[in-house]
C-alpha cells in the first residue's frame, strides 16, 4: 500500500481547550496520512474540531491550547511537535503552508500586496529584493491576477475577495511547500467565483505535486475536488475513504445521514430531507461510548459503552459498532 | 411539498421596485433596479443571485424596511408604498422577516417571553399574562422547542437552529401572510437546516404562507421554490418555474451560476465556469446595456448598446437578455 513514505503522518493528535465549564476536547485523537501529489478532504460540521485540527498539525494554536504528550506530526520525516518555536517558523511558509477561510483577516491590510509575497520570499528563500519582486510578480501571473506588474503595489482593501484569496494562495505557494492547508478557502466567496479558486488550487497541487489537505463543510467540494476523504464528528474522525468509496459505500450512519440532508440541485423537488435529529455533543461533557450515538437510529448497548476504533479493511475505514 | 390551493389573482406584486442608496459627495448606488413579479396566495418564490446583487436590499424594500426609492409593493388590496406611520405598523402583522443571523436577531438582554411578546404587543393585542404564556408556548412547541422551559431563557442559551426556531416562531406570531426569509438557514450546518427548512415546508402548509425566500444557495432554493428569480448586480435575469430554471435556464448568467455549484456526486467532473474570467463590476458604475455583458460569453454590440428588457422565452420564464438559451 505504502510505497513512498508519506508527506504528512498525523499519529493520536489531541487538542484541548480550557473553558469555565472544563476541558473542551476539540480534537480527540485524529491519525492520519497523506501521501505526495493526494488531496485528502477533511469535512464536518461546524465544531467537529477541523479547523482546529488544521492548527494543530501547523502549531498554529492560541496559549491556552493543550496537546496530548502522544501525539506526532510528522512532516517529510521530521517530528513537528518535538520542535522549537524558532525552527516551526522557518519551517512554515517552506514547508508547509496554509490558506484561511477569511482573505481580509489573512492579509495585512497595511501592507502592499506585493511586499507580503516579498517578505516571504526573503525570509524563507534568502532572495534580494529586486529579485523576490521580479518572482512576486510572477507569482500573481501564476495564480490569474490580471495586470500583476500594477496590482503588485495595491493594498488588500483595493481586491475583491477572490482576487484577496488568489493572492493568499500566491503567498503560500511561493515556497513551493509540500504541504498545503487549505480551511476553508472558498466559505466565503461566491458560487462562481469559489469554482474559479478550487480550479487554480487543483492546479497548482497537481502541477507542483504538492499534497494538500482541504478543509470544508460542503460536501460537494470533497466530491469534486479530494483524493481522499476524513469525515470528523465531534473531535474524531468518524469515516476515511477514497471519496468514490465514501459516496459509494458510505458505512458510518453519520456520513449518511449527512449526505442525505443535502438538498439536491438536480432533480426535481423532493419531500422532506431527511434531517439529523438533535445536536452535536457538547465536547466539554461528550457522551459515553460513539460521539453519534445520542443521534444514531443503529445505536445499541454497546455503542454506550465503548467509543467504536476508526478501523476497517483496505482504504477504507469508520468508527462505528453497527455500520451500514 | 404540499402547496396549499392557489388562487388565480396575485397576491404579493412588486412593481418595478427600486433601491438607491445616498453616499457621499451626492454618489449613489442603485442596489436594485426596476424589481417586477408577482406572487399568488400559497406560493414560494426564490431570489437568488450572488453577494451584491441586490437581493437583501430587495427583501428589507417589501418589508418597507425602509421603504423602497420607487416602485410600488402590493399585498392584497394594499398598497404598502403608500402606508405612513401608525397604518403601516398595524399592516406589518401580515408580513413578517426571518433574517439570517438567528443570534444576531434576538435581543441578548431579553427573554424568550418579552422577544415573542414584542410583536403582540406592538399589534395591541390585549390578554391576561396566562392567556399570553399559553400562546408562546404553544407557537414555541409548534416550532420544535419544549415551550414552557423556553419561555423564561435567554438566546445565549440556545444553539444557532433553535435560535432561528424563535426567529421563525417570532415571525409567524401575528398569524402573518406573507414571510420573508432573507438567507434563513444560510448560518447553519447542513443537518440543523435541513431540520430548519422542513419545518418552513410544515409552517408554510400550516398557516397557508405566501414566502418569498432569499438565498445564495441554490440547491436550497430549488429545495423550497414553486418559481425562482435570479438578479444579477441589481437586475432582474430570469423569472421562470424552478425546474426550468435549474434544467432548461435561458440567461447565460443563470446556466453559469446553476453549473458552478459543485454536486455532491464524485463521478461528475467539475464543470468549467461558464463565464468570462474577471470581476463583478462596481455597482456605482455598471456597464451600459445588459449589466452581465462584461462577464458573458454570449455578449455582441447590441448588448452594451440596448438594456435588455424581461420578455418570455417559454411557457412559464421570462428572460432578460438579447441572445438567450433556447432551443440548445
Amino acid at each position: 500500500m505504502h510505497d513512498r513514505p508519506p508527506v504528512l503522518e498525523v499519529l493520536d493528535l489531541r487538542t484541548a481547550f480550557p473553558t469555565a465549564r472544563g476541558m473542551l476536547q476539540a480534537v480527540d485523537g485524529v491519525s492520519f496520512r497523506l501521501e505526495q501529489g493526494r488531496t485528502l478532504a477533511i469535512v464536518g460540521e461546524s465544531g467537529s474540531g477541523k479547523s482546529v485540527l488544521s492548527r494543530s498539525i501547523l502549531g498554529l494554536l492560541p496559549r491556552n491550547a493543550e496537546t496530548g504528550p502522544e501525539g506526532r506530526v510528522v512532516l517529510n520525516g521530521n517530528d513537528l511537535t518535538r520542535l522549537p518555536e524558532r525552527s516551526m517558523r522557518k519551517l512554515r511558509g517552506r514547508q508547509a503552508a496554509i490558506v484561511f477561510q477569511d482573505p481580509m483577516t489573512s492579509l495585512n491590510p497595511t501592507m502592499t500586496i506585493g511586499s507580503q509575497i516579498v517578505e516571504v520570499l526573503i525570509f524563507h528563500m534568502g532572495m534580494t529584493k529586486a529579485t523576490a519582486r521580479c518572482r512576486a510578480i510572477e507569482l500573481l501571473a501564476t495564480v490569474g491576477m490580471p495586470q500583476p506588474a500594477t496590482r503588485v503595489d495595491q493594498y488588500p482593501h483595493q481586491l475583491s475577495g477572490g482576487m484577496r484569496q488568489r493572492v493568499a494562495i500566491a503567498i503560500a505557494i511561493a515556497c513551493e511547500p509540500s504541504l498545503l492547508i487549505a480551511d476553508e478557502p472558498t466559505t466565503a466567496l461566491d458560487v462562481t467565483v469559489q469554482a474559479e479558486i478550487l480550479d487554480l488550487l487543483q492546479r497548482q497541487v497537481r502541477e507542483r505535486q504538492m499534497s494538500m489537505i482541504l478543509i470544508t463543510h460542503d460536501m460537494g467540494i470533497v466530491a469534486a475536488r479530494a483524493d481522499e476523504v476524513a469525515v470528523m464528528y465531534a473531535g474524531r474522525i468518524v469515516e476515511r475513504a477514497p471519496v468514490r468509496d465514501l459516496f459509494h459505500q458510505t458505512r458510518m450512519p453519520y456520513t449518511s445521514a449527512l449526505l442525505a440532508s443535502i438538498p439536491q440541485i438536480d432533480g426535481g423537488r423532493r419531500g422532506r430531507l431527511e434531517a439529523i435529529g438533535g445536536r452535536p455533543p457538547d465536547l466539554v461533557d461528550p457522551p459515553s461510548g460513539c460521539s453519534f450515538r445520542p443521534r444514531c437510529r443503529f445505536a445499541s448497548d454497546k455503542c454506550d459503552m465503548t467509543a467504536p476504533p476508526l478501523a476497517g479493511t483496505g482504504q477504507h475505514h469508520f468508527a462505528c459498532w453497527h455500520p451500514l | 411539498m404540499n402547496a396549499p390551493a392557489r388562487t388565480g389573482e396575485p397576491f404579493l406584486t412588486v412593481d418595478k421596485l427600486r433601491v438607491t442608496y445616498v453616499l457621499d459627495r451626492g454618489r449613489t448606488i442603485q442596489a436594485v433596479s426596476d424589481l417586477s413579479f408577482a406572487l399568488n396566495q400559497g406560493e414560494t418564490l426564490g431570489l437568488v443571485g450572488e453577494s451584491g446583487c441586490g437581493k437583501s436590499s430587495a427583501a428589507r424594500a417589501i418589508m418597507q424596511l425602509p421603504r423602497p426609492s420607487d416602485g410600488q409593493v402590493t399585498l392584497g388590496n394594499t398598497d404598502l408604498t403608500s402606508l405612513r406611520g401608525r397604518a403601516l405598523q398595524q399592516a406589518r402583522r401580515r408580513f413578517q422577516i426571518v433574517f439570517q443571523d438567528p443570534i444576531a436577531a434576538l435581543n441578548p438582554r431579553h427573554t424568550i417571553r418579552q422577544i415573542l411578546a414584542a410583536p403582540l404587543e406592538i399589534a395591541g393585542i390585549r390578554e391576561t399574562c396566562a392567556d399570553r404564556d399559553a400562546r408562546l408556548i404553544s407557537m414555541l412547541e409548534r416550532v420544535g422547542l419544549n415551550g414552557a422551559q423556553t419561555l423564561e431563557r435567554k438566546p445565549h442559551e440556545f444553539s444557532g437552529g433553535q435560535c432561528q426556531r424563535i426567529s421563525i416562531a417570532r415571525a409567524l406570531i401575528l398569524n402573518p401572510e406573507l414571510l420573508v426569509c432573507d438567507e434563513a438557514v444560510s448560518a447553519l450546518d447542513v443537518s440543523v437546516q435541513a431540520q430548519i427548512l422542513n419545518l418552513l415546508q410544515d409552517i408554510r402548509c400550516e398557516f397557508g404562507l405566501t414566502m418569498l425566500f432569499i438565498s445564495h444557495d441554490l440547491a436550497v432554493v430549488r429545495h423550497v421554490s414553486d418559481r425562482v428569480v435570479v438578479m444579477y448586480l441589481g437586475t432582474m435575469c430570469e423569472l421562470a418555474d424552478a425546474d426550468a430554471i435549474y434544467d432548461r435556464p435561458a440567461h447565460p448568467y443563470t446556466r453559469a451560476l446553476i453549473s458552478a455549484v459543485p454536486r455532491p456526486d464524485p463521478d461528475l467532473e467539475p464543470n468549467p465556469v461558464q463565464m468570462v474570467p474577471g470581476e463583478l463590476p462596481s455597482p456605482m458604475n455598471p456597464p451600459t446595456g445588459c449589466r452581465f455583458r462584461t462577464r458573458c460569453p454570449k455578449a455582441t454590440e447590441r448588448c452594451a448598446a440596448e438594456v435588455p428588457t424581461m420578455r418570455p422565452v417559454r411557457q412559464g420564464q421570462m428572460v432578460a437578455c438579447h441572445h438567450p438559451l433556447v432551443g440548445a
